[in-house]
């Protein structure tokens, strides 16, 4: 029964959430609650079980055929990021639960999203992949379009068309692949790699347009235009779970695709190095420049994922960038959390007319503390442990180096720019009362001690990789934190306060939809001419 | 030369993407892209000739029909994504009164 | 205002975005050339030698839909039930709407389109029942002839303008419909002890098999039909 536990972890959210969208009871949260807890259950027996082979992978055939069906793969990866996910997805579902009333809209879609989500990261077939990836474009649309306002309708447009059109892009390098190696299995079709000669135009533009498709989903210089809008105008929860995890998603398939092509022996890194940066660099940037709070953690979202692609491309294996993935969708969360408590007590989203925090919700503020400590990478936190792993690996390039911590310190300026809601004179707002909302604070606050300060024990045991080389409990990490974010702060006190005209500009920059589409084929274009022609 | 001519259209969706100011005509890009890849995909399982892929024992030979079987999810996935994508921009149409990009995404916030 | 400065830089984008198209035409062409000599029809060898004998279906590209890969299939009805409930939720009138141009209702079909859909409607209904329940031995199965059924069923709108469906209830049973295809498709857990396939066993004759499949598109047909349905339904009162 066990073996089947990778499907199970598909088809049980799926099940629920149309049991609860037929049913539209009151007690449709609690149903959720329950295939949740079967789903965490389910998920502990089973990497438990398979723990051994970790490093190869288990592969579970759907159907029993052995080679020409759909399979599921479990590794180490999938196994992180399936336990990250269905972390992730206990956290909104506490953050939204009301005892009297059940949105069962709502819930269909967002669990319904968590199958497919989990299938995403299992399976090992690329139509299949294709198939899961239209799905959670399709779902995240009606999400980030729930609430119908105009702004709501027209980022769900626009991440819609932009998303789809990435998707297709990917489909085409599918198409190429399989005509080329009668197969889509992704294990069969890097076995087949390994038998063909380098240097093939078709396997290099299949690459190319495959990780065309992935740049879209991954929001990377130049097509990330959908994310700020997407990210910034849905509601909080739905805003936690896309920036932590869904465009996660996007990074996930860009090692797996990697791994896929490895024999092809494509010289990837030094390209995404900058693709990495320039994404971090425009982040950090606009994130200084905005005022609308779930905005401006949008940018910040940018500009970690712009660093998680640094930390992937600069070692040989993966375990930079994914810690910091684990690390960023728990401390993202906890902020998008505590933003949408702010935003609905003081009914306003802009944060030079929010003040006082630290006066009207002392404990929120605590929480909020933590995370934004946890981002900017403070020391005995986890945000500390995977910014240094990155920043280490890049020690032997200084420009490189120096490049990553000027955007730790656009990052610290942001968030000292943020921080300034906690002071101040009190003004207007409503009572807080639902306190269901203060339990995902509280347990993500934990969890970014506890990795951040046991993260050698746990290292070893979740991810398998020796993270020793990292001590927080040093005095240069104390110091280097303290220049960041003392630069940060000058940066925030004669450049942005000021509020100076070109910060104005900078805010109300907007890509256009043709302009974005342009930078794709542009973009695309770019990645041919240097992985077919050098 | 089939699959040549089918790129070319899904080149055409492109440019019409990256061009157009109107939001239906990029739903209707997107459209065109998805028609060209699925005519690429069938087409090039055209390479070496053959009868339909239905057993009746005339052919010796079949077009292979793993591509057909993929190409129906995408005709299904690219309709939804159609209606989808066109509900929307009715709702951005009653929102905003015009179904331009720029007259759309310049506006500040409009309840 | 048209001044020379815009056309010059609206020119260089289109020159700039011709070149790059062209630049991945030229790549494409290449790799077609490179394809060439690389072309491999593995796939299409396993399916003409063993679809028949494993699935029990004449027409492989069902064989292909409703065994080898139905995984992929049981999504893209998904997609359809979920993209079904999206669409009529966006379309709920919750706010108030400026801007609402109500398309008047005195638009009448001619008397000659209402006579020959009358004519036509029953007879589109049963190809598009033939297409589905014919599935394995002919070209078609469950997605082609739901779509066939459901334009059947939309030809009924322009005889009766007026008519008044109950959303609700096509949308439930859509739900359900779609819970009877995850169910019919575990029951091969109890049979074969595999999931997500046949269940008869693997060396039962073609016949016994073809019992699944018929059921299964049947189901499919029907679930497409509904779900296509709505999302017409939706988009008419949009116009209303």
């Amino acid at each position: 029964m066990m073996e089947h536990a990778p499907i199970l972890f598909i088809l049980i959210p799926v099940i629920t959430a149309i049991i609860i969208y037929v049913l539209r009871s009151r007690w449709s949260h609690y149903l959720a609650f329950f295939a949740q807890i079967i789903v965490t259950v389910l998920a502990v027996i089973y990497y438990v079980d398979i723990a051994p082979h970790f490093v190869s992978g288990v592969i579970y055939f759907i159907g029993d055929w052995d080679v020409i069906g759909i399979p599921l793969m479990n590794d180490r990866l999938s196994a992180v990021l399936v336990s990250l996910t269905i972390f992730v997805w206990w956290m909104v579902l506490i953050y939204k639960f009301r005892p009297k009333e059940a949105e069962p809209t709502f819930l269909f879609f967002l669990l319904f999203l968590e199958g497919v989500f989990l299938g995403l990261l299992q399976t090992s077939d690329l139509f299949n992949l294709f198939v899961f990836m239209e799905l959670t474009t399709i779902i995240v649309t009606i999400l980030v379009a729930f609430k119908k306002m105009g702004s709501s309708i027209r980022a769900g447009v626009y991440y819609l068309l932009l998303n789809t059109a990435g998707v297709l892009m990917f489909l085409i390098g599918v198409v190429l692949l399989y005509y080329t190696f009668g197969t889509i299995n992704m294990l069969e079709i890097r076995n087949g790699m390994e038998g063909l000669a380098p240097g093939h135009t078709v396997v290099g533009l299949a690459y190319v347009l495959m990780m065309a498709g992935i740049s879209v989903k991954a929001a990377l210089f130049p097509v990330f235009a959908w994310l700020p809008r997407a990210h910034g105008v849905a509601q909080s929860a739905v805003s936690a779970l896309l920036s932590g995890l869904i465009v996660k998603g996007g990074i996930y398939l860009f090692i797996r695709l990697n791994g896929m092509f490895s024999p092809a022996d494509f010289d990837y890194m030094d390209f995404f190095f900058f693709v990495g940066l320039a994404t971090a660099l425009t982040g950090s940037l606009f994130a200084m420049m905005q005022k609308n709070i779930k905005v401006l953690l949008a940018y910040s979202t940018l500009t970690q994922v712009g660093l998680i692609i640094i930390g992937l491309v600069s070692l040989d294996d993966y375990s930079a960038g994914l810690l910091h993935v684990v690390h960023h969708a728990l401390f993202k969360g906890l902020l998008f959390f505590a933003a949408g408590i702010i935003v609905s007590v003081y009914r306003t989203k802009d944060i030079t007319k929010i003040s006082g925090l630290m006066r009207s919700m002392p404990i929120v503020s605590i929480f909020m503390i933590i995370g934004m400590l946890a981002i900017t990478g403070a020391p005995f936190m986890n945000g500390y442990i995977s910014k240094a792993l990155i920043t280490d690996a890049l020690y032997d390039d200084p420009l490189r180096y120096y490049a990553v911590f000027l955007v730790n310190i656009g990052s610290a300026a942001a968030f000292v720019k943020l921080s300034m809601i906690f002071f101040g004179p009190k003004t207007l707002s409503y009572p807080h009362k639902n306190y269901a909302q203060i339990v995902p604070l509280a347990v993500i606050s934990l969890a970014c001690f506890v990795f951040g300060i046991f993260h050698e024990s746990l290292g070893e045991i979740l991810f398998g990789f020796d993270v020793s080389a990292v001590d927080p409990f040093t005095f240069t990490a104390l110091a280097t934190y303290i220049v960041t974010i003392a630069f940060g702060f000058l940066l925030y006190h004669h450049l942005i306060r000021p509020d100076r005209k070109g910060v104005r500009r900078l805010r109300r920059f907007t890509v256009t939809f043709e302009t974005a589409n342009y930078l794709f084929v542009i973009y695309v274009a770019v990645l041919t001419g240097f992985f077919l022609l050098l | 030369m089939n699959p040549i001519l089918t790129f070319i259209v899904v080149l055409i969706g492109f440019y019409g993407l990256a061009t157009s100011k109107n939001i239906i005509k990029s739903v209707f890009c997107v459209t065109i892209i998805e028609s060209g890849i699925i005519l690429l995909f069938l087409n090039l399982g055209n390479f070496q000739g053959g009868g339909i892929p239905i057993l009746n024992g005339e052919a010796d030979a079949i077009v292979d029909p793993l591509p057909q079987a993929l190409m129906i999810t995408t005709i299904v996935i690219g309709s939804t994504v159609t209606a989808l994508s066109l509900m929307l921009c009715i709702k951005l149409f009653h929102r905003y009164g015009s179904i331009e990009w720029a007259q759309i995404l310049r506006r500040e916030d409009v309840e | 205002m048209i001044s020379v400065n815009r056309i010059l830089k609206n020119a260089l984008k289109l020159t700039v975005l011709l070149s790059a198209l062209g630049f991945l035409f030229v790549f494409f062409v290449i790799s077609m050339v490179d394809l060439s000599d690389l072309y491999s029809d593995d796939g299409m060898r396993y399916f003409f030698e063993h679809g028949y004998a494993e699935t029990g279906a004449k027409n492989l590209v069902t064989a292909i839909l409703l065994d080898y890969r139905l995984f992929d299939s049981l999504f893209e009805a998904g997609i359809l039930l979920v993209a079904v409930s999206g669409v009529i939720w966006i379309s709920k009138h919750d706010l108030e709407e400026k801007n609402v141009p109500f398309m008047i209702d005195k638009h009448k079909t001619p008397d000659l389109f209402v006579t020959f859909a009358r004519l036509v409607y029953p007879l589109l209904l049963v190809f598009g029942f033939y297409i589905i329940i014919n599935g394995h031995l002919s070209p078609g199965g469950g997605f082609q002839g739901g779509a066939l059924a459901a334009t059947a069923i939309l030809i009924l709108y322009y005889i009766d303008t007026d008519k008044e469906t109950n959303v609700n209830f096509i949308v439930t049973s859509e739900k359900l419909l779609y819970l009877a295809i995850i169910a019919v498709t575990s029951v091969s857990l109890i049979t074969r002890g595999v999931l997500f396939t046949n269940f008869m066993p693997i060396d039962a004759s073609a016949d016994w098999k073809a019992i699944y499949l018929v059921i299964l598109n049947l189901l499919i047909g029907l679930k497409v039909a509904l779900g296509l349905w709505t999302i017409f339904t939706a988009f008419l009162r949009e116009g209303r």
